[in-house]
């Protein structure tokens, strides 16, 4: 890991590359972990002007969450959809390699579908910290009393883009556009110093 | 300023592009006088001090555009729906 | 080391003797304890001298204990660290501080510059409009270096600040502003009631004026009291109290700003944490209980250093247990004031005088100052003082004048509600005359206004109201409030006759200290017309500055007033705006400054752009391959060239990830994409791509591109990278507000896919090696699109584009393997001398080929400016068609793209050059348009321009000047086709 003698939790990393894994700030348990990988299958389902609804019932039937044309992130073990917008879902899977050609065939002429596997990075984020650290850079109520497991927004973080949903009680996810992975881990880094930030960077040395 | 946005709840209005009066109806491009209407539509703006709907896109959000009341004087947001929730509603042609 | 803390008493106060802090004023050093501010240090030391005033250098001391102070302003810390105007009496002490006087030279016992008021008949009122008017030449050489050595304030660090700041959200049902007894009872009782509480206080011990309170509270010291509800507070899990934190302005819908002093109390912050933290606090409700703060009374003499204002008197007494002198006088227009001297002298203040301006003062207030000793004059006045430091009064009394001697003269003229926040929305004050004061008037939404800000004087009656605003915006919020807990405190009668300056008296009577603003400065203005308040404070400097007025706002209007004869309503008064007190820029910039200053975008090749030796560029928020220089190249020129010369003779690369990308799916994209662009997509078949146009509504064109047809349903469209954004949009307003009834879903793609462009006569050859499958012209021909396989098994898609006018070939896998596609196009290129290639060289095919960017979709260009007049579809409506056949923008006098060369054609041309007639003069009526690209052909071996002028196409072969007034060029050149290399487009379809 790198060795910060600065307080600059940033010193010596180039601004235009991914800060490496590592111990961020503050000595002593971490109060956020932050873990990034290249989330396997992700496609984005647009629905046709007035299958909002069916296309909503369709994804949760196939994938076995309940899922509503809102805000939300229904959560399985393999698979999340999660609503950006009226009638268009992102939908997350760990083991649909086709997740495309699967939702086509599912959705046929009631939605379209985008491959996005690649669009973003995923950080997750668990620790007791991690509400005060993107109040740093949010201007949504992160409260957790405010926002619960399955709550999801998509909004902007450190003026970048997110889509983000609490997965469980200490850990939240958030996808990021991927050309914005270094400056968004630059944010993370430098809010999350405080509370000491252990950063897996499970897409180092990709690029 | 803050945007009751109807999907996403209320948002900074950082979050959103504004394209001011949302009362204005694109002319139809073949009327005779289409010129002129094209030229207000495009050109020709109420200044209201006081209630006014205007167009705000949720760009980094649910990327809906948005009618919002807005009142020039205070800022005070009165309510937002989403355009395509206004034309279903007015029942125009679908 | 001066006798330790001789003004200092042995018991009492919120101090911890335990714990002594060394620090430096003006390199001397001192001690203080734990609970100090640098203000109560200095006063338990003896400083009385603290600063050089702003204009004429006379010596200053400190006059209150908060906020509003307006003379004790030092530079605090060294170095980078070094921070002017600092309020010595809101710098909370530290072991270590050092801290120095301001605005004196050479020091500051003495000022050679204090000849500054020997000056004073030009540096009055309006002095800068006055005296520097003439010559204008000696404003810049003379008059304003002249000013800026004699007047202002402290000196900014000239290094970078080396600490961190950093910006947050946070959000509550309610915010209380201000943690006194009205502020604190509000919080408490809202957040008894479940609703989520955030009490922000500007001081680092919460409590307000009960820090300075002698009385109990429920059976407590005041103080304790305080720090008893803070205790219960700070316990529940629904509130946060921010302490250090000011709460400086109040935003729409709810927003408040507010800064916390994270670190200010330390050295230097803590490891990894902020200097200050900038707070946006979204509240639904707010209550204001920000206090009150007093206001001098004006006489001559009155800012010599031991003229306080009585309540920092009592503060420094009651609280830091400080005695700001050893011969203290009260001079004042109020009971409340003498109530306050009365508990310090108690506390053990040595107070001698009172000194009321009203002849009637209630008897048993008098009998209960007689009975400690004190001597009571009525009616009377103070008209004059003396001392370097204060030594003595002349008091005007009913029976005569007569001297007192004094060390320190408390002063109160009644209070000022801090009223501030609540005029942030335009609101304006109003005058209470039964209070002699402004109150709150209409309040921004949401927010209300409890205690002293208000109005609400007494202490009992503040804990009231602000259990029951604190109660009532809870309640308005749903929450079930419990009952109120409010303990019994008995007030005191308010008893006050406004009174604002002692007329004939001698010597500068000073309305404002920070501005070194006079009543005589008032007088000037009155007479010379600036009568309106605002003109009043822009023409004398009033109220301006770091202060903003607090001690001196209500005093000049009340000056002004007197001499116009109006109403002090009638005269108005200024209007407060953000922020409440100074903000510094660090804390607004947070984490974004240096190269975090705005997020950068890094495209997917940006590490093997980087091991190729790529020289990176900002475009937007992408951060780009510039060019790639190889050992032993001079200069930029030559490896653009090289890279340019490369492409044409062999083969090349570039990353074009940044386009904007665009899924479009549906079953009436064609006819969606009829109606945005400006030709014809409709008639597009599978597989083939098309350029296009984009009009905005008003006529001009907006961005170009290319879309694909992947299937009959999906279509995929690609934008310029600077518009990338801006198009999406565009088209989500077509859809969801134009023409909702269509069948299209739009799904951005610009992150998922990456791009790169291979171009060179050798382009195929490459690719044929990377492709899974037939890439042959007839496979794919010019201007085809296929999705296909690559490198073994990778999904993409293939478009045969150019962009540089050769062989071009556009290669789209996903994101995560861009980098390996790069690699994969080198290693297959390897034995054609592929060449990676930047921006810079790309921008030159662009231009040698006569294709339009940036330059030329700049706003103000129509399609037919452009060449593409032809190209617009006369057989369908668009968005733009109807306003770009207006006269003005179809007029064949416009200034048309075409392209440039030198007549001689070693000269060098320049983007921005106007064109001229030969032999014209130049002036407006003659320009003929201005060359908008630029760039050395190394094909052609010369300079070649492209851009905008009259008639452009129909002068083909004609000689015009360029003329270049900014660099001082001028050059003959000759109009030519765009096209300088393969005209015909022989190359892009081999």
């Amino acid at each position: 890991m790198a060795d910060h003698s600065s307080h600059d939790p940033l010193a010596g990393i180039p601004f235009d590359r991914v800060p490496p894994s590592g111990r961020y700030g503050a000595a002593g348990e971490p109060g956020v972990t932050v873990s990034t990988t290249d989330t396997p299958f992700i496609a984005l389902v647009v629905a046709r002007n007035g299958f909002a609804a069916s296309v909503a019932a369709r994804l949760g039937r196939a994938f076995g969450v309940e899922v509503a044309d809102r805000a939300g992130a229904a959560i399985s073990a393999a698979s999340t959809v999660v609503g950006t917008g009226p009638g268009r879902f992102l939908v997350l899977s760990t083991i649909e390699p086709d997740l495309e050609g699967t939702l086509r065939a599912l959705l046929g002429a009631e939605a379209a579908v985008s491959e996005q596997s690649d669009a973003s990075v995923a950080f997750n984020l668990t620790g007791e910290k991690v509400p005060d650290l993107l109040a740093k850079g949010a201007l949504i109520d992160l409260d957790p009393r405010v926002f619960l497991p399955g709550h999801a927004a998509t909004t902007v973080i450190a003026h970048i883009g997110v889509t983000l949903w609490r997965v469980h009680e200490s850990g939240w996810r958030l996808l990021v556009a991927r050309s914005f992975e270094a400056s968004f881990t630059r944010f993370l880094v430098a809010s999350g110093a405080e509370f000491g930030l252990a950063l897996e960077n499970g897409t180092a040395g990709r690029g | 300023m803050r945007i009751p946005c109807p999907y996403c709840g209320e948002r900074d209005a950082h979050e959103f592009a504004t394209l001011g009066d949302a009362t204005l109806t694109r002319p139809d491009p073949a009327a005779a006088d289409a010129d002129a209407q094209f030229h207000d539509y495009v050109y020709l703006r109420d200044n209201p001090a006081g209630a006014h709907e205007e167009w705000w896109y949720h760009a980094n959000g649910c990327r809906q555009w948005l009618r919002v009341a807005r009142d020039t004087r205070t800022h005070a947001i009165s309510g937002a729906v989403a355009a395509r929730a206004t034309e279903q509603a007015s029942g125009e042609p679908a | 080391m001066s006798a330790p803390n001789r003004n200092r008493l042995t018991s009492g106060g919120l101090i911890d003797r335990a714990k002594s802090l060394g620090f430096s004023f003006d390199g001397t050093s001192y001690q203080g304890y734990e609970g100090d501010t640098l203000a109560s240090a200095l006063l338990a030391n003896g400083v009385r001298l603290v600063g050089r005033s702003f204009k004429y250098h006379r010596p200053r001391g400190i006059v209150a204990a908060g906020a509003e102070e307006p003379n004790a302003l030092v530079e605090l810390r060294s170095g980078a660290r070094r921070e002017p105007n600092t309020r010595a009496t809101v710098t909370e002490l530290y072991d270590g501080l050092v801290a120095s006087s301001q605005n004196r030279w050479p020091s500051l016992a003495f000022d050679a510059l204090s000849l500054n008021r020997f000056l004073s008949p030009f540096l009055g009122a309006g002095f800068y409009y006055k005296t520097f008017m003439w010559p204008a030449a000696f404003w810049e050489k003379l008059y304003e270096p002249i000013i800026r050595r004699a007047a202002g304030l402290g000196r900014a660090a000239e290094e970078a600040d080396p600490d961190h700041y950093e910006k947050a959200t946070a959000f509550c049902d309610l915010l209380v502003i201000g943690a006194g007894p009205a502020g604190l009872m509000a919080a408490l009782t809202a957040a008894r009631s479940g609703a989520r509480v955030i009490l922000a206080d500007e001081d680092f011990l919460p409590g307000g004026g009960l820090n300075a309170e002698a009385g109990d509270i429920d059976r407590r010291p005041a103080p304790a009291f305080a720090a008893h509800v803070v205790a219960e507070l700070t316990s529940l899990p629904n509130v946060r109290v921010m302490r250090r934190t000011t709460v400086f302005g109040v935003y729409d819908s709810g927003t408040y700003g507010a800064l916390e002093r994270v670190s200010d109390h330390l050295p230097e912050p803590l490891p990894f944490q902020p200097r200050q933290r900038l707070w946006r606090l979204i509240a639904r409700r707010a209550v204001l209980a920000a206090g009150a703060t007093e206001r001098p009374i004006v006489f001559g003499g009155n800012d010599r250093p031991g003229v306080m204002l009585a309540g920092a008197v009592g503060t420094y007494v009651q609280r830091h247990a400080v005695l700001p002198g050893q011969k203290i006088a009260l001079f004042a227009n109020n009971d409340g004031a003498w109530r306050e001297m009365l508990a310090a002298q108690a506390a053990g203040a040595p107070v001698e005088t009172i000194i009321d301006v009203r002849a009637e003062v209630a008897p048993a207030l008098v009998a209960a100052a007689r009975a400690e000793g004190l001597r009571v004059l009525t009616g009377a006045q103070v008209i004059a003082t003396a001392g370097k430091t204060l030594t003595g009064l002349t008091v005007a009394t009913p029976s005569g004048t007569e001297r007192i001697a004094a060390d320190t003269l408390a002063v109160s003229g009644g209070w000022s509600p801090a009223v501030h926040l609540t005029c942030h929305h335009g609101g304006k004050p109003m005058w209470d005359a039964g209070l002699a004061a402004f109150v709150p008037g209409t309040c921004p939404p949401g927010l209300s206004v409890a205690g002293a800000a208000r109005g609400i004087f007494g202490l009992g009656a503040c804990l009231k109201d602000g259990a029951a605003m604190g109660a009532e915006a809870a309640e308005a919020l749903g929450f079930t409030v419990p009952a109120p807990d409010v303990p019994e405190v008995a007030d005191a009668a308010f008893a006050l006759t406004p009174f604002w300056h002692v007329e004939g008296s001698k010597g500068p009577a000073f309305v404002d200290l920070q501005n070194d603003v006079t009543a005589k400065d008032v007088g000037i203005a009155h007479k010379e017309g600036f009568r309106s308040v605002e003109l009043l404070k822009r023409y004398t400097t009033l109220g301006m500055a770091t202060d903003q007025g607090r001690t001196s706002n209500v005093t000049g209007l009340a000056i002004m007033a007197s001499l116009t004869g109006a109403s002090i309503p009638e005269t108005g008064t200024t209007i407060f705006r953000p922020p409440y007190t100074p903000v510094s820029l660090g804390a607004l910039a947070g984490h974004h400054r240096g190269k975090d200053f705005r997020p950068v975008r890094l495209t997917p090749t940006h590490e093997w752009a980087r091991a190729q030796g790529a020289v990176f560029i900002e475009t937007g928020a992408w951060l780009r391959a510039q060019y790639f220089p190889r050992k032993g190249e001079k200069d930029w020129l030559e490896t653009v060239s090289r890279e340019v010369t490369a492409v044409r003779a062999s083969v090349g690369l570039i990353d074009v990830s940044t386009f904007g990308k665009i899924d479009l799916q549906g079953a009436d994209v064609g006819a969606f994409l009829d109606r945005v662009y400006i030709n014809g997509f409709a008639g597009l078949a599978v597989g083939k791509a098309r350029y296009g146009v984009m009009l905005r509504e008003d006529g001009m064109v907006m961005d170009d591109g290319t879309t694909a047809r992947l299937s009959p349903e999906h279509y995929v469209m690609t934008t310029t990278t600077a518009n990338a954004a801006k198009v999406f949009q565009h088209l989500e307003f077509c859809l969801q507000v134009l023409w909702p009834e269509l069948d299209v879903a739009l799904s951005s793609v610009s992150e998922q896919w990456a791009q790169i462009a291979l171009a060179g006569p050798r382009a195929r050859d490459v690719l044929a090696r990377v492709a899974d499958g037939d890439v042959s012209n007839a496979a794919l021909p010019f201007m085809g699109a296929i999705e296909c396989t690559v490198m073994g098994g990778v999904k993409a898609r293939l478009f045969r584009l150019s962009f540089s006018g050769e062989l071009g070939y556009e290669i789209a896998v996903p994101a995560r393997h861009g980098a390996a596609l790069a690699a994969a196009l080198m290693q297959a290129g390897e034995e054609f001398g592929i060449t990676p290639y930047g921006i810079e060289a790309l921008g030159v095919m662009r231009i040698e080929k006569g294709h339009v960017s940036g330059n030329e979709l700049s706003g103000q260009t129509t399609a037919g400016d452009l060449g593409f007049g032809r190209m617009a579809s006369t057989k369908k409506d668009y968005i733009g068609r109807v306003m770009a056949a207006r006269p003005g923008l179809t007029d064949p006098e416009r200034p048309c793209f075409v392209g440039f060369r030198p007549v001689d054609r070693s000269r060098r041309l320049r983007a921005g050059a106007h064109f001229l007639k030969l032999g014209a003069a130049p002036t407006l009526a003659n320009d003929q348009g201005y060359m908008t690209s630029v760039a050395y052909s190394p094909h052609l071996r010369h300079w070649i321009g492209l851009g905008l002028i009259k008639r452009g196409p129909e002068r083909l072969g004609e000689r015009v000047r360029a003329y270049d007034p900014v660099r001082g060029e001028e050059i003959e050149v000759e109009i030519c086709a765009p096209g300088f290399i393969d005209p015909e487009g022989v190359r892009l379809r081999g």
